[in-house]
């Protein structure tokens, strides 16, 4: 059993005539780095509620199958309790930050659970430290630049000590290199061992940390693999409507034009790094 | 040589209540059928800076003259005539009770006559492919829907000049590209088309022109591909390149495109450079 499971799950929000999310299973272990992508309206978001509870529980609708976290049934276990397991960071972290400095932000949920003071301070000193914004402790989160404002809301989400962390288009509304920051942060997070799902449109970021790739359409799970099997099917991708990295374009272009012998067709370079290497270099050598 | 659509002089900008300043000694040109991209991190400029050409905002000092007008003197509804200002969030700017009403209520409001607000908005709802919606509330639309239904509101007053401040925000791949190929259709109809964003694989594909700010600076103005060439420069502005430039730059030694490069067009001349060594 995975430490996240569904099993024949589908979702059908209140007033709606079609299921957002449609029979799906899969099953997540600890320490595992996924990616989910796919179209806007696959079911992806419906997905990360449905793992915490949110819906049904507050975004009502008729759940069926099992859904668990840690063995609890996520629609049947109230959503705090959840949440101290799964921490959720949303695409717009405007939304969530709600104090007048970052320290305060952080500390506030960790009052609310009625933490004795040193143990608040040791967490505090660690998720600021671990998302580099100790200096700015005092600071407005309205000052922040977006990449900044990001990383409070994933410290706040980790103050909790959740044993997964789930980024749901987190980085869209940032600048290129804010968006670098906060996929640089879930893979440190990453080496650290927790569980990281990262819902994402931007694929060049996700290829460099993600272990596996999730593909969703119209609800439904349509590929499910490792990163590099998934990402190198550059036509199922472009046919979805996703946007492969532009590396692995560039290097499925020159094998299909046949000047890459030795490159196997599941096996395309995914960052930049490895393209360099290989296109300077010749194929063979990256991958044996 | 006709008139700039845009001219922007020794501009300087400072919000109210604040000590430094938003925008510093920019200057910039644009001309009548330019489409060019606007980029910086969050909180360099770009939206204070479009800001300027509808008049929403009046320099602290400094000129923006459009199309041959002085914004400073100039009412915004004046100006809403000649620049059309797609925002970030179409949810922000719908407020109609059907997307007809919605189309049309720009045009009455500059006082067209019947006629022309009648033809205006059947054009735009074919051209936005919005006609099977015609009758519908707009909020009952999907996020590209509303996003075209912005965009028509905002053609139906004909402005010449097209402002659309991150059209791709929250958008997949296949969504964005569909909003930025009809930003091309207009710009081909003869649109001024200016674009703010973050996602630099759009600005690649489809933008000649790109502007970079940087700390409430203009800090590059080029064609795409000179600006992107820069990658050591733009780092510094927080900007990313897209990969292929700095694939390019790695595997090509002075790399020089005449164009923006693309995945297939990086594919070619790596193809024809094996061949040459062959």
């Amino acid at each position: 059993m995975g430490f996240i499971e569904l099993n024949q799950v589908s979702f059908l929000y209140r007033g709606s005539k079609t299921k957002a999310i449609s029979n799906l299973s899969l099953s997540i272990e600890q320490g595992e780095f996924v990616g989910i992508i796919g179209p806007t309206g696959a079911g992806k978001s419906t997905l990360c509620w449905v793992i915490i509870g949110v819906a049904p529980q507050i975004l009502l609708g008729k759940l069926s199958g099992e859904v668990s976290v840690k063995g609890l049934a996520s629609n049947k276990t109230p959503v705090a309790q959840i949440a101290q397991i799964v921490g959720l960071v949303q695409q717009d972290a405007e939304v969530q930050l709600l104090m007048t400095d970052i320290e305060k932000e952080i500390v506030f949920p960790l009052e609310n659970l009625g933490l004795p003071r040193p143990e608040i301070e040791r967490r505090l000193n660690y998720v600021l430290d671990l998302v580099n914004l100790r200096s700015n402790r005092l600071r407005h989160p309205f000052y922040l630049s977006g990449g900044q404002k990001q990383r409070v809301a994933v410290a706040a989400a980790l103050a909790m000590e959740p044993e997964v962390l789930i980024l749901d288009e987190a980085t869209s509304e940032l600048d290129p290199i804010g968006a670098e920051e906060v996929h640089n942060l879930a893979g440190l997070l990453k080496n650290e061992g927790k569980t990281i799902i990262m819902v994402e449109h931007n694929i060049d970021e996700l290829a460099r940390h993600a272990d596996r790739i999730i593909v969703m359409n119209d609800g439904e799970i349509v590929r499910d693999g490792r990163t590099r099997e998934i990402l190198s099917d550059i036509d199922f991708l472009i046919h979805l409507g996703i946007y492969p990295p532009q590396v692995t374009q560039v290097a499925y272009r020159l094998m299909k034009d046949g000047l890459l012998p030795n490159l196997h067709a599941s096996r395309m370079p995914l960052t930049l790094e490895e393209a360099v290497q290989m296109l300077s270099e010749e194929g063979e050598k990256l991958y044996d | 040589m006709t008139e700039p659509v845009v001219q922007v002089e020794n501009l300087y900008f400072r919000y109210p209540a604040r000590t430094d300043f938003a925008l510093e000694d920019i200057n910039l040109t644009i001309e009548q059928g330019e489409f060019l991209a606007i980029i910086g991190q969050n909180g360099s400029g770009k939206t204070t800076l479009i800001k300027h050409f509808n008049g929403l905002l009046k320099p602290t000092q400094g000129k923006v003259t459009i199309c041959g007008k002085d914004t400073g003197n100039l009412p915004t509804s004046e100006l809403a005539k000649q620049v059309g200002y797609v925002f970030q969030n179409p949810d922000h700017q719908i407020f109609a009770e059907t997307v007809r009403d919605e189309i049309a209520f720009g045009p009455r409001n500059l006082g067209f006559p019947p006629e022309r607000i009648e033809k205006n908005t059947n054009l735009v709802l074919e051209e936005m492919a919005l006609l099977d919606t015609v009758g519908q509330m707009p909020f009952q639309l999907s996020r590209g829907q509303r996003q075209r239904l912005a965009v028509a509101s905002v053609l139906a007053m004909e402005p010449s000049i097209l402002i659309i401040d991150e059209p791709t925000t929250g958008q997949d791949w296949k969504e964005s590209t569909a909003l930025m190929e009809l930003v091309r259709q207009l710009n081909q109809n003869g649109h001024t088309c200016i674009v703010t964003t973050h996602n630099m694989n759009l600005v690649s594909l489809f933008v000649r022109r790109v502007i970079v700010m940087r700390s409430a600076r203009l800090f590059m103005d080029g064609q795409t591909q000179d600006v992107f060439r820069e990658v050591g420069k733009l780092l510094t502005a927080g900007i990313k390149p897209p990969e292929v430039y700095l694939l390019a730059q790695q595997l090509i030694p002075g790399f020089h495109p005449d164009k923006p490069v693309t995945p297939d067009i990086l594919a070619d001349t790596l193809s024809h450079l094996s061949e040459a060594a062959e």
